[in-house]
């Protein structure tokens, strides 16, 4: 599952660049699973945006919270408008919208990074503006927290890694081995983070399988993850005479 | 569990979100005769709104505080938390809120219009007054004669003021008769008034709720003698005049709630010993348990299976009963069939005898009409259309049913409504016996987490004192034990519901509910029968995919925004319902002026709700909650911590002083 999380309020208000009518688009897809940006976490930020609204009108009036208020302020009267819908990378999901996007200067997507892009596709003469950081592909490890387990590289290497992916947990996705930096088990980037290849060799000798360390292999084909620039996926049992939206 | 699911579309398109309670009562309103929604008025209750709670209690219930003193209460009977340590007090609760709001406390929802037929109602009880308010509910002009010189009925007449005092009776009349309700009394239909003089009057319909008027007796030797006490003419005697002819050594026959109350009455006219004789053995009698307690600790004994065959009379003086020993009371097909011993025959003595053995229709209504009576000398009655052999006379009330309760006969008297109505517009007579299913009962391993809290006893009269008068022999709840047993209610029936076209199947419900009861296969299911209503899924669902049955979505916050509408800039505090009414919290806050709104538990107080009171203009906003371990959800104060620091720090993102939101944990 993709993993986001919020925006600092102050650069989201940013990026608004003092529009007025403002969409907060809630997403109920990944991003409603790890509580960033569902129906309620789009309320909420609309909530939010309201109450700086307030503060930066308190300001310019001189009211009590001027002083605090300053960076968040949104610069006056902003109409906040919140909807959401099953998910923003399927394009029949956005005809479940209560509101029409004619009434909005911006759209405010709570969604990862491929709502926004998609939206932005789908609606050229709109203005789609990210609320959250898409920050990896992770698992529910505990309630209230996530982590990453891949990295999407487009060649999976799980099968001889021990399930440990190199790619995604080693900072600097080695792929043959632990570099010198590697400590006690740790990570010479941070003492809390563990050093994937140690992992993963501690996997494959519990598994008996450490001969799947010696193994010649072939090159691994950077390519299929972003050297060739956009990637696709193609069902050609599915596809149907539509245009491809891009 | 229910069987079907819920879309946010259909949830939408409700008429009202309380619809949703319709798919599945809670047992103590399934087992009501009058379907009182008592998880509602109990929970306007539990927060202190006691006017709410009188209202609700009458929309259902015209007899509330009649019934708060001397209902059988079902509902109790049937209540769930019976499972998790001991039923409600449902009738206490009631009977303080009846008696704190009076008749003046209680709204009067008056027709629009009340320009429909007049209809004639014989009979001022339980069954007679319900139909008539409910006839002027629906813009009916209705009276009602009666042939005492006051309203009531049996709790009126009969039923000793030691349990129901006769003011509490006029709280009820007084509120029923302002709703357009003509009172005639002194007035005995039959015998200064037949019912073709009514017709004649100009009323399109009659209804007969004319109760069991007459005891019943047995043709015993000896049973002519003027100390042998028809129950109704004793109860009756004494309820108007506080006097009535009796012996030192009274035995009641009968084994019923009636003869326990002739027996306690008899003790309090002064007799020295009073005994009652049944032919049931004691635990086949029917008078309930709790009468039978307070009749024994007052000193009254039981003589159980023995039938009287002749009441002994010597020189005009009674001088016992012989009575035979009953081998049996019911046959095989539990039907009513005693049989006797007659070589085990023994005399009990005693100088006075009530005879408490059932009562009866007095026909004396029908003189003069074409009301008939059946084969059996009952009135000749449809239970479907609720006529009489006339169409245009109905019945209704203890009349026709077999004898029971008040609230039943309020009932009836609701039901003979409706067939009246049908038949004055002109259409058939078909009613819908069709209610909601109910919920089953707690589930062990959900019931073993529900905190336990003993139940809120009423302070008794001691036995010894209260046995020589007729005055209460218990006391109304103090407030604070009417909060406190209020908020023992689970709110059974409306709990969380999860719309499944919203649900991401995210798991954060399984995950935050104290009680385990969410289930996700692909999308959540929350068994309604399991859930605690506690609100804890619905706060943090992302995807605001849970609603609640018994709230609507974003209640809290609309009724914040309600209040602030007119006075902006005010302090706001969500006060955890254990807390309401309690002058302690203020007492930390030095906030001078604060709206308060109660909550039945913080667990349901989401971030959005508490943002939302900052942005429709609360100047600061407390939330009040009860410290750990005392909160009716296991978990909620951690909840509420951890909401509040979120909601702090996000405002604090955006311009305001954090501080602006503060909880309180209070001991
Ligand atoms: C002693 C006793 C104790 C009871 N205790 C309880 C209890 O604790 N809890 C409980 O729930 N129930 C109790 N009941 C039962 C309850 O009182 C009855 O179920 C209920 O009153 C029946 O209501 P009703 O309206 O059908 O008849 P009633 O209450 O009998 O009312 C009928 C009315 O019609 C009037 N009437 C009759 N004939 C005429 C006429 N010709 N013209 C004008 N008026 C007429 C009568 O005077 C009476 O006022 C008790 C009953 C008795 C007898
Ligand atoms: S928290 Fe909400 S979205 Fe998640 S599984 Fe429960 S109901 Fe579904
Ligand atoms: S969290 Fe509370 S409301 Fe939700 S299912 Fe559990 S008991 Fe019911």
């Amino acid at each position: 599952m993709i993993v986001a999380e919020r925006k600092p309020l102050n650069e989201i208000v940013q990026s608004l660049a003092g529009r007025k009518r403002v969409l907060v688009l809630g997403c109920g897809g990944c991003v409603a699973v790890c509580c960033s940006g569902g129906e309620k976490q789009a309320e909420l930020l609309g909530e939010q945006l309201k109450l700086a609204a307030q503060v930066a009108c308190k300001a310019a009036s001189g009211g009590e919270e001027a002083a605090r208020g300053g960076t968040a302020a949104p610069g006056g009267k902003v109409e906040i408008t919140v909807d959401c819908i099953t998910r923003q990378c399927d394009r029949e999901f956005f005809a479940n919208m209560k509101h029409d996007l004619k009434d909005f200067d911006v759209v405010l997507s709570t969604a990862c990074g491929v709502g926004v892009g998609y939206m932005t596709a789908l609606y050229p003469e709109k203005v789609i503006l990210p609320a959250l950081n898409t920050t990896f592909y992770g698992a529910n490890v505990a309630p209230g927290q996530w982590q990453e387990f891949c990295h999407g590289c487009g060649d999976c290497v799980l099968a001889w890694t021990g399930g440990v992916c190199p790619i995604a947990r080693c900072s600097k996705s080695l792929i043959n081995g632990a570099c010198g930096g590697t400590n006690h088990g740790k990570c010479e980037v941070s003492k809390d983070m563990d050093c994937a290849w140690y992992l993963i060799y501690k996997r494959l000798k519990e598994l008996g399988r450490l001969e799947d360390l010696r193994k010649m292999r072939p090159a691994r084909q950077w390519s299929k993850d972003r050297g060739k620039g956009v990637r696709r996926l193609t069902h050609e049992e599915l596809m149907q005479d539509t245009e491809v939206q891009k | 569990m229910r069987d079907g699911s819920l879309t946010s579309k259909q949830y939408a398109e409700l008429a009202s979100p309380a619809d949703l309670m319709q798919r599945e009562w809670a047992p103590c309103r399934y087992h009501c005769p009058v379907h009182a929604d008592v998880r509602a008025y109990i929970e306007h209750a539990a927060a202190g709104r006691f006017g709410a709670a009188i209202d609700t209690i009458r929309d259902n219930l015209p007899f509330a505080a009649i019934c708060g003193r001397i209902c059988h209460h079902p509902c109790e009977a049937n209540c769930r938390r019976e499972d998790v340590d001991s039923a409600l007090a449902i009738r206490e609760v009631k009977r303080f809120v009846a008696e704190l709001q009076g008749a003046k406390g209680s709204t009067v929802r008056k027709a629009a219009k009340q320009d429909k037929a007049k209809v004639a109602i014989i009979g001022a009880g339980p069954a007679g007054m319900a139909a008539a308010l409910d006839l002027a509910k629906l813009g009916y002009r209705p009276t009602v004669f009666e042939k005492f010189p006051f309203a009531g009925g049996i709790p009126a007449t009969a039923i000793p003021k030691y349990r129901l005092p006769r003011e509490v009776i006029q709280i009820d009349i007084d509120w029923i008769c302002a709703h357009g309700v003509e009172l005639v009394t002194g007035v005995e239909i039959g015998k200064d008034k037949s019912i073709e003089q009514l017709k004649a009057e100009g009323f399109s319909a009659v209804l007969v709720a004319a109760g069991l008027a007459k005891s019943r007796m047995l043709p015993l030797p000896g049973a002519d003698h003027p100390l042998v006490r028809p129950v109704l003419d004793f109860l009756q005697e004494i309820s108007l005049t506080e006097k009535s002819a009796i012996g030192q050594d009274v035995l009641v026959i009968g084994g019923g709630n009636v003869a326990v109350d002739a027996a306690r009455s008899a003790l309090r006219l002064g007799a020295k010993r009073v005994r009652m004789m049944c032919l049931e053995a004691e635990a086949e009698m029917p008078a309930w348990e709790w009468e039978r307690t307070e009749a024994r600790e007052e000193g009254i004994d039981f003589i159980n299976r023995r039938g009287p065959v002749e009441i002994l009379v010597k020189s005009g003086k009674i001088t016992g009963v012989k009575a035979r020993k009953v081998t049996r009371v019911f046959d095989e097909n539990k039907r009513f069939n005693p049989q006797y011993d007659d070589g085990d025959v023994t005399t009990v003595e005693c100088d006075c005898v009530v005879m408490a053995i059932g009562q009866m229709a007095d026909l004396g209504f029908a003189r003069g009409s074409n009301v008939k009576a059946d084969a059996r000398g009952r009135v000749e009655f449809s239970p479907v259309t609720f006529q009489t052999s006339d169409p245009a006379v109905f019945a209704c009330g203890e009349i026709v049913t077999p004898p029971g309760s008040a609230v039943e006969a309020c009932a009836s008297g609701q039901r003979a409504v409706k067939a009246i109505d049908l038949f004055l517009s002109g259409r058939a007579i078909r009613l819908s016996d069709e209610l909601p299913p109910f919920i089953g009962k707690i589930a062990p391993a959900v019931g073993e987490k529900v905190r336990q809290v003993p139940r809120n006893k009423v302070a008794t009269a001691d036995a010894a004192g209260r046995k020589s008068s007729f005055e209460p022999v218990d006391f109304n709840y103090v407030e604070a034990a009417a909060l406190c047993e209020a908020r023992r209610c689970m709110g059974c029936g409306g709990g969380a519901e999860v719309l499944v076209d919203k649900c991401a199947g995210c798991l954060t419900c399984l995950r935050v509910c104290p009680f385990g009861i969410p289930k996700v296969a692909d999308v959540a299911t929350i068994d309604s029968a399991l859930c605690q209503a506690c609100g804890m899924c619905a706060a943090e669902c992302p995807n605001n995919a849970i609603v609640s049955r018994s709230k609507p979505a974003r209640d809290l916050a609309t009724r914040t925004a309600a209040i602030l509408k007119d006075k902006p800039g005010q302090v706001i505090a969500y006060i955890c319902g254990q807390h309401a009414s309690a002058e302690k919290w203020k007492a930390i806050t030095e906030v001078p002026e604060v709206n308060e709104v109660y909550v039945t538990s913080t667990a349901g107080i989401s971030v959005n709700d508490m943002l939302s009171a900052l942005v429709n203009g609360a100047s600061s906003l407390l939330v009040i909650a009860c410290h750990e371990g005392a909160d009716r959800y296991p978990n909620a104060v951690g909840r509420i911590r951890a909401r509040v620091m979120q909601a702090k720090s996000l405002i604090q993102e955006a311009g305001l002083n954090g501080e602006r939101i503060k909880l309180f944990e209070l001991a």
